[in-house]
């Protein structure tokens, strides 16, 4: 399958700054896939989704060097509507990306912006309020959301848009273990019912792989490792090398297997590891 | 320490946030306060030094009821470390935010000097005292915001969602300097919604919901009471999940918190017990 | 919901904030709103009179009743009233002329209350009870994003200034509430705001400013890059809801020119004075 989106060696250095903040980046993303990035704080993560929606290096001044191609065009060459158009984004802080008073408008606001007739705008809401399972919020006032609420208000104007692509950039640090948990159910449907193509930035690891299929993981600006998170865990250094951990379930299998008291794959998930100690026991005796 | 009896609380013209909360907090303790967004654990916090007043019962601080005293006066006994570092960072550089709480409290040049260097040390800032803080990392901002609050020396440490927007490792780092303080006697109570961390750091747990106590007990019986927790939306750590998926097997994993303790309890029940035994 | 935080229901109450009602005056045009408010008030400086002011206050209170949201209006109209009457006491000590009802200290002559004091000074009070009362009927019953529709489709006022105006409103909430977490960090580092000496009051303002406006620099860097990512300013725009300018609305502008003018003729002939 082509690539809906392929970087190659691509660094960037911010005006002012003497280090590279991303540096010889290479990968491709296939269409539907949903990508988890993660690494400790000022690896990079950031920076990459700025190059992937083009305000790097449109708007953010610096030193760019590579390519980012989405369906085979560069960034450097598309106008940056055009990017937004194909490439929907959504940020950390709930509270600095909603710009309208209600939600139906905020949902409006990116339509309203690329000229779209207001019947179709009408439509698009409904449509995109019932990917996400919001319908009930439609003429809530945005601020009195949850911040999981408001998170999803913000995932919904970007998927308004009809974007190939979805990058979000930690949409969960502020939320609880709830609102959390919200935001990924929703990124897994939108990911398995719409093939919409997924890259997110997560610290909170648990659940980062319990819902996506590749991981990058970041240190100093470079791409470190490039896994299915079934593999990462079979290889607890690739995250603790970078000062980040795999989930305890897996640790725990990881190091009875290192034992010889199991044998099988490790767990991603709470429900995986019990029925891996059971087989465990049912291997031993 | 810090002694609350049938506190309630409500902003001005609306719904009380606390109801009739009464529970003690000894010298030395380590307490996690857990609990939904909007559950009013960031409300109760700010009983504990006076920046809220109770609108009914009393909170008293070491004998002192909050409301015949100010925050400037209890910031000597309860130090509150804010989420946000950028909340209150405001001068050129590390040594004069640090040294901002004890200028405050009207103590000598001398002194000052003495209760920066002293706080620096406690969180591994002295390499920077001469440096803006504003480009510092954020961890390393908040690590100036926790020093800054050391300086006063108090005795109680309140922390309110102290690795909220950190990596895992600048996580720990902070909770591993509240924990060495911990063991140099000081009470610690802190908000998060990282439960692992509650059951890696916290000796006493305390459950708010809906402005209520829905749980005050040990970190393990806590965790170990799961439907009381669903109840308010909050998962317990992997670990007594996993345990607690056992039960209609009628195993005895007993209660681990850590990979450790349910390592050594499969392996240790002495590895060959675990293979034999079951 | 969780209830807000003090200082968010604070600032809601000081931006006179829509309310959502169902009403004659609600489905008005906002433009005619608009021109209503701006006849109100010129009517206010066109005439002079007691009579004449005291009715244009009352028609106000009469659109708020149609709006049905005069119960949310009374703490307007009752601030109102307390300003008006501050002023007032000041009005009437300052006109001299007309006949004597009562002289605060005998034999001065500078500080009496006279009937045409009290006259005047009645009809300035609700002059400006009429001048400051229409805007907060205009913004309860008008969403302000519609009047910026307004603003830049018919009255061709380039959109980004009525986005910027829009959207600070939109943050007041939000810095309010940034401004409380602030005061409550440094309150917790011992600092001070209650100082009597000027100076050191000044600098006491330094450990809130600064802060403040770091992080609302760095909200609106974050809020710049959403809007670019979501095609900001990149060409003509659309807009959801239109409104079309229907008959109601061109009769009750045409009453209103005609009010207008009639009011003008009235002041050029003199008829009232």
């Amino acid at each position: 399958m082509k690539p809906v989106i392929s970087i190659e060696q691509l660094s960037f250095t911010y005006a002012g700054s003497e280090h590279p903040a991303i540096s010889e980046i290479s990968v491709t993303v296939k269409p539907g896939e949903f990508i988890g990035i993660t690494g400790p704080a000022g690896a990079g993560k950031s920076t990459l989704i700025l190059c992937l929606n083009g305000i790097i290096p449109h708007f953010q001044h610096g030193e760019y060097r590579g390519r980012v191609r989405i369906d085979g065009v560069e960034t450097l060459t598309m106008h940056c509507a055009e990017i937004s158009r194909k490439v929907g984004s959504v940020f950390q802080d709930p509270e600095a990306q909603i710009v309208a008073s209600t939600v139906e408008d905020e949902i409006a606001f990116g339509l309203e912006n690329f000229g779209v007739e207001p019947d179709v705008i009408e439509a698009r809401i409904t449509d995109a309020l019932q990917r996400i399972g919001i319908e009930g919020l439609r003429h809530r006032s945005t601020t009195e959301l949850s911040g999981g609420q408001k998170q999803r208000v913000a995932i919904a104007a970007a998927v308004a848009l009809r974007p190939e692509i979805l990058v979000l950039d930690e949409p969960t640090s502020e939320l609880d273990p709830l609102g959390t948990k919200e935001v990924f159910e929703v990124l897994k449907q939108l990911n398995r019912e719409y093939g919409l193509t997924i890259i997110v930035v997560e610290q909170k690891i648990n659940i980062l792989l319990e819902y996506i299929e590749r991981l990058w993981v970041m240190n100093g600006g470079r791409l470190v490792a490039d896994e299915p998170p079934r593999r990462i865990v079979n290889q607890p250094e690739l995250l603790t090398d970078v000062g980040l951990q795999i989930p305890p379930v897996s640790e725990l299998m990881y190091r009875l297997k290192a034992a010889g008291y199991y044998s099988g794959e490790l767990p991603l998930t709470v429900d995986e590891a019990y029925w891996a100690l059971l087989k465990c026991r049912g291997g031993k005796r | 320490m810090i002694k609350v009896e049938q506190l309630t609380f409500a902003y001005p013209n609306g719904m009380p946030v606390l109801e009739n909360l009464s529970f003690e907090i000894k010298s030395g303790e380590f307490v996690a306060l857990i609990g939904q967004n909007g559950a009013g654990k960031t409300t109760l916090l700010k009983q504990f030094n006076g920046l809220l007043k109770p609108t009914g019962g009393t909170v008293r601080i070491d004998g002192i009821d909050t409301r015949n005293s100010t925050t400037g006066i209890l910031a000597q006994k309860v130090g509150f470390l804010f989420q946000n570092p950028d909340h209150q960072i405001f001068l050129p550089t590390v040594a004069q935010e640090i040294g901002f709480g004890p200028a405050n409290l009207g103590c000598s040049r001398e002194e000052i000097d003495r209760r920066v260097r002293e706080a620096a040390a406690q969180v591994g800032l002295e390499p920077y005292l001469n440096e803006n803080p504003l480009f510092l990392s954020k961890g390393q901002r908040q690590r100036v915001a926790f020093a800054s609050l050391l300086s006063m020396r108090p005795q109680v440490m309140v922390l309110d969602e102290p690795t909220t927007g950190q990596d895992y490792r600048e996580g720990i780092e902070i909770m591993e300097m509240v924990k060495a303080l911990h063991r140099q006697g000081h009470t610690v109570i802190f908000v998060t919604h990282d439960m692992e961390l509650v059951a890696r750091y916290a000796e006493r747990v305390i459950v708010l919901s809906q402005g209520r106590i829905l749980m005050d007990d040990t970190c393990r019986r806590v965790f170990y009471q799961p439907d009381v927790l669903r109840r308010t939306n909050l998962f317990p750590p992997q670990i007594p999940t996993l345990v607690q998926k056992f039960d209609c097997y009628q195993e005895d994993f007993g209660t681990p918190l850590s990979v450790e303790e349910l390592y050594a309890t499969i392996t240790g029940c002495g590895g060959e017990e675990y293979v034999h035994c079951s | 919901m969780p209830p807000l935080p003090a200082a968010e229901e604070k600032s809601m109450s000081i931006v006179a904030n829509y309310l959502n009602r169902d009403s004659v005056i609600h489905r008005l045009h906002p433009l005619t709103k608009l021109f209503w408010s701006l006849w109100v008030m010129g009517l206010s400086f066109l005439f002079s009179d007691l009579w004449s002011l005291a009715a244009l206050f009352f028609s106000v209170v009469a659109i708020a009743a149609m709006a049905r949201m005069l119960r949310e209006m009374v703490p307007v109209f009752k601030g109102l009233f307390f300003f008006a009457l501050f002023f007032w006491a000041f009005q009437v000590l300052l006109i001299a002329e007309g006949r004597p009802l009562l002289t605060l200290i005998p034999g001065n002559p500078g500080l009496r209350i006279t009937d045409r004091g009290v006259f005047i000074a009645t009809a300035m009070g609700f002059r400006l009870m009429v001048i400051a009362s229409s805007f907060p009927v205009l913004l309860a019953t008008t969403q302000m994003k519609d009047l910026v529709v307004v603003l830049v489709e018919k009255l061709k006022i380039p959109y980004s200034y009525a986005f910027m105006f829009i959207t600070s409103l939109r943050f007041i909430p939000t810095f309010m509430n940034e401004m409380e977490q602030i005061i409550q960090a440094q309150c917790s580092r011992a600092h001070r705001l209650d100082s009597r000496n000027f100076v050191t009051r000044f600098f006491s303002i330094c450990p809130l400013a600064i802060p403040l406006l770091i992080t609302s620099v760095k909200k609106a860097e974050r809020m710049a890059i959403s809007m670019e990512t979501r095609g900001f300013g990149i060409g003509k725009r659309t807009y959801l809801h239109r409104y079309d300018f229907n008959r109601v609305d061109w009769l009750v502008s045409f009453g209103l020119v005609l009010t207008v003018i009639g009011a003008v003729m009235i002041n050029l002939t003199g008829m009232w004075n």
